[in-house]
């Protein structure tokens, strides 16, 4: 009984079919009290339509959402135990922030006096002491997130939805609120479920994230389990950056497949067990650019060497990028850069060793029916 | 040197794209008033100046009594064409998507392409004694004889909401599709029942609409002479009759013009008393 009432959501087999598509398919979740639950998904996969869902702004074609083990199927809007910081905030204009913050109270009938109370608390909770008598277009965007999230908080909400608010911020304040939101998770031990596009909000923040895809999970765990065990190409192409070929298994020895890719890069992979393979299948292959250990002298403990020639680089600070090119073949692989005074003077045509291991190649079956599409994408 | 020429004909530009707004000004607004003044400050008969037809207007009480009636009528009808408008409005701009919204408000709109003229000589028809309605009556056995539905005071707010209510609906139609329908989720979000997002959130957002609507509303009720004449008769008493008779009637074009002067500051005195109980600016409103 105890560990069923630490689950503050669960949602059971929710679909949400309209006249021409389906935006939501059959999606069953549960999310513990106090997490921080993401949403990751490409826009258009029918996340905004699984979060609205939850706020009651629409309901399911079929399935059940349960809160605190009751059911909100017929509860409107207004009657959830759910507040939501909308995409753009929603702070309404006609009310300075005081009044904002107090609107939920106000509903609530609280007493002026406690109303004035809470909000001054948890203005000074968000950073924003003082700040009360301010209008909204004053404030600096990163106040103003701070203050939708208040305003949702101070009402004690069992679930706190968030859509994406972080998509107007520029990318420094992007960075530092993303830090912020944690925290404040932490701190409010509010359980939040937070929809994104931006895998690294979603990675930096989460607690578990679901990697949505045409109105499916793909597959929900920690970001330390999205990012290594992948299970499918879907997650493995949108969670980090990869190197993604398609390849044919040409020799199956009982720890390795011997890969060939499309443009002719040769290497060994592990795959996971439980799919069917034999000489001759098509797989869809990742290795990241991070993954690859970059040299300038041939070594050759690992499973996978490639001697490479430097194409383009890619400069990007930290994150600069190698696109080297494997002369005999023609086949490009990208790495990261390291930055270590070794390759400071790196440059177009260098001569580069790239190793890794066959358990860094992930490998994905293509099912014959979804060649095209997986082809196509 | 080549600076100061391009300014010049900046300035020309400038000029002459005020130009026709400018004559419109001169010619319809400020001559005819001008004229209108200079009548009705100057005695007929040696050409002197004389307050007379201003005091006449005082101290006669059938002139000011009238205009407090088309006054207080004027204010009622422009409440009762916000509260009809409103909703129907909120419907236009926010429940309907699409086409159907396209077509919603282009039937408010339809009715105004007939004449006004027609259009009050359509409520003759339905609420005249050998009317429509009147028929009806009789014929359902809910009226012993013929019904006079015309030339009542309820026949003219009927007649003045009607004639006005696309100008409510236009102004509020705008101002509420400009409302992210994000702001009115939230409003529920939180806890907000109907009354308390329309009450905290859709109306303090529409109120350069409702502004905007009531002024043109009021004025155009005020000013109306068409609607009050068919539909309320010979005791309408609407001050613009008054206005009418004078200048028509009586050749009495001096008392004509200090009752149109009155009625125009009058008017405005009405619509600033109005915006400030409302705690609005007219140019918050306009802009």
């Amino acid at each position: 009984m105890s560990k069923q009432c630490t689950i503050d959501l669960a949602c059971e087999n929710i679909s949400k079919h309209f006249t021409a598509f389906t935006a939501v398919d059959n999606v069953s979740f549960t999310i513990p009290k106090g997490s921080f639950f993401s949403i990751l998904g490409p826009s258009g996969c029918g996340k905004t339509t699984l979060l609205r869902m939850l706020a009651g702004f629409e309901s399911p074609s079929s399935g059940d959402i349960l809160i605190k083990q009751q059911s909100m199927l017929d509860v409107p809007p207004n009657k959830r135990p759910v507040n939501m910081v909308f995409q753009h905030l929603a702070l309404f204009p006609t009310m300075n922030i005081e009044q904002n913050i107090g609107y939920g109270l106000r509903r609530q009938g609280v007493a002026k006096a406690e109303i004035a109370e809470r909000v001054t608390a948890v203005l000074a909770r968000v950073g924003l002491a003082g700040s009360g008598k301010k209008r909204v277009e004053q404030l600096s965007g990163g106040q103003r997130q701070r203050i939708a999230l208040a305003r949702c908080l101070v009402l004690n909400p069992t679930l706190l939805l968030l859509d994406e608010p972080l998509g107007a911020l520029d990318l420094k304040l992007r960075e530092q609120m993303k830090i912020e939101l944690k925290l404040l998770q932490k701190e409010f031990g509010t359980t939040f479920v937070y929809i994104t596009h931006d895998q690294s909000e979603a990675l930096v923040m989460s607690d578990q994230i679901a990697v949505m895809n045409k109105g499916k999970f793909e597959q929900v765990g920690t970001p330390h389990q999205l990012y290594y065990e992948p299970e499918t190409a879907f997650v493995a192409g949108f969670v980090g950056d990869s190197n993604r070929w398609h390849g044919t298994i040409t020799s199956i020895d009982d720890a390795c497949l011997m890969l060939k890719t499309d443009d002719g890069l040769s290497f060994r992979a592990k795959v996971a067990a439980e799919q069917k393979l034999e000489v001759g299948a098509t797989l869809e292959v990742f290795v990241r650019p991070e993954a690859i250990n970059v040299s300038r002298t041939a070594y050759s403990d690992d499973d996978n060497q490639l001697s490479c020639t430097v194409q383009t680089l890619l400069f990007d600070g930290a994150n600069s990028q190698i696109i080297a090119i494997e002369p005999n073949s023609g086949g490009k692989i990208t790495v990261l850069m390291p930055q270590t005074s070794e390759f400071v003077n790196l440059t177009m045509g260098d001569e580069l060793f790239l190793n890794w291991s066959a358990t860094q190649t992930l490998g994905f079956l293509v099912e014959p029916e979804n060649r095209d599409s997986a082809v196509g994408a | 040197m080549g600076n100061l020429g391009a300014n010049a004909r900046l300035k020309l530009g400038l000029w002459l794209l005020l130009m026709p707004l400018g004559l419109w000004l001169l010619l319809l607004i400020i001559l005819p008033h001008f004229e209108l003044l200079i009548f009705s400050i100057t005695d007929p008969e040696d050409g002197a100046f004389t307050f007379e037809f201003y005091s006449e207007f005082f101290t006669e009480p059938l002139y000011w009594r009238t205009f407090l009636r088309t006054a207080v009528m004027s204010i009622l009808a422009t409440v009762l064409t916000l509260i009809i408008a409103f909703p129907v409005s909120f419907y236009i701009a926010k429940m309907l998507k699409g086409r159907s919204k396209g077509i919603v408000f282009a039937m408010c709109l339809i009715p105004f392409w007939v004449s006004e003229l027609v259009r009050t000589f359509g409520w003759m028809i339905l609420l005249r004694e050998s009317g429509v309605i009147s028929n009806f009556l009789q014929f359902s056995g809910l009226a012993a004889g013929p019904v006079e539905l015309l030339y009542t005071d309820a026949t003219i707010m009927l007649g003045l909401v009607y004639s006005s209510m696309l100008f409510m609906v236009v102004p509020l139609v705008s101002t509420l599709d400009s409302l992210d329908d994000s702001y009115i989720e939230a409003g529920y979000d939180l806890g907000g029942t109907n009354w308390n997002v329309i009450r905290e959130i859709v109306i303090p957002h529409a109120v350069p609409g409702i502004v905007s609507g009531c002024i043109i509303v009021f004025m155009l009720s005020l000013g109306n002479y068409l609607t009050p004449v068919l539909l309320g008769g010979k005791d309408s008493l609407w001050f613009t009759e008054q206005i009418y008779t004078q200048f028509i009637t009586r050749f009495n074009w001096e008392q004509g013009s200090a009752f149109g002067l009155m009625l125009l500051l009058l008017s405005s005195l009405i619509v600033w008393l109005g915006l400030k109980a409302t705690g609005q600016s007219f140019t918050k409103t306009m802009g």
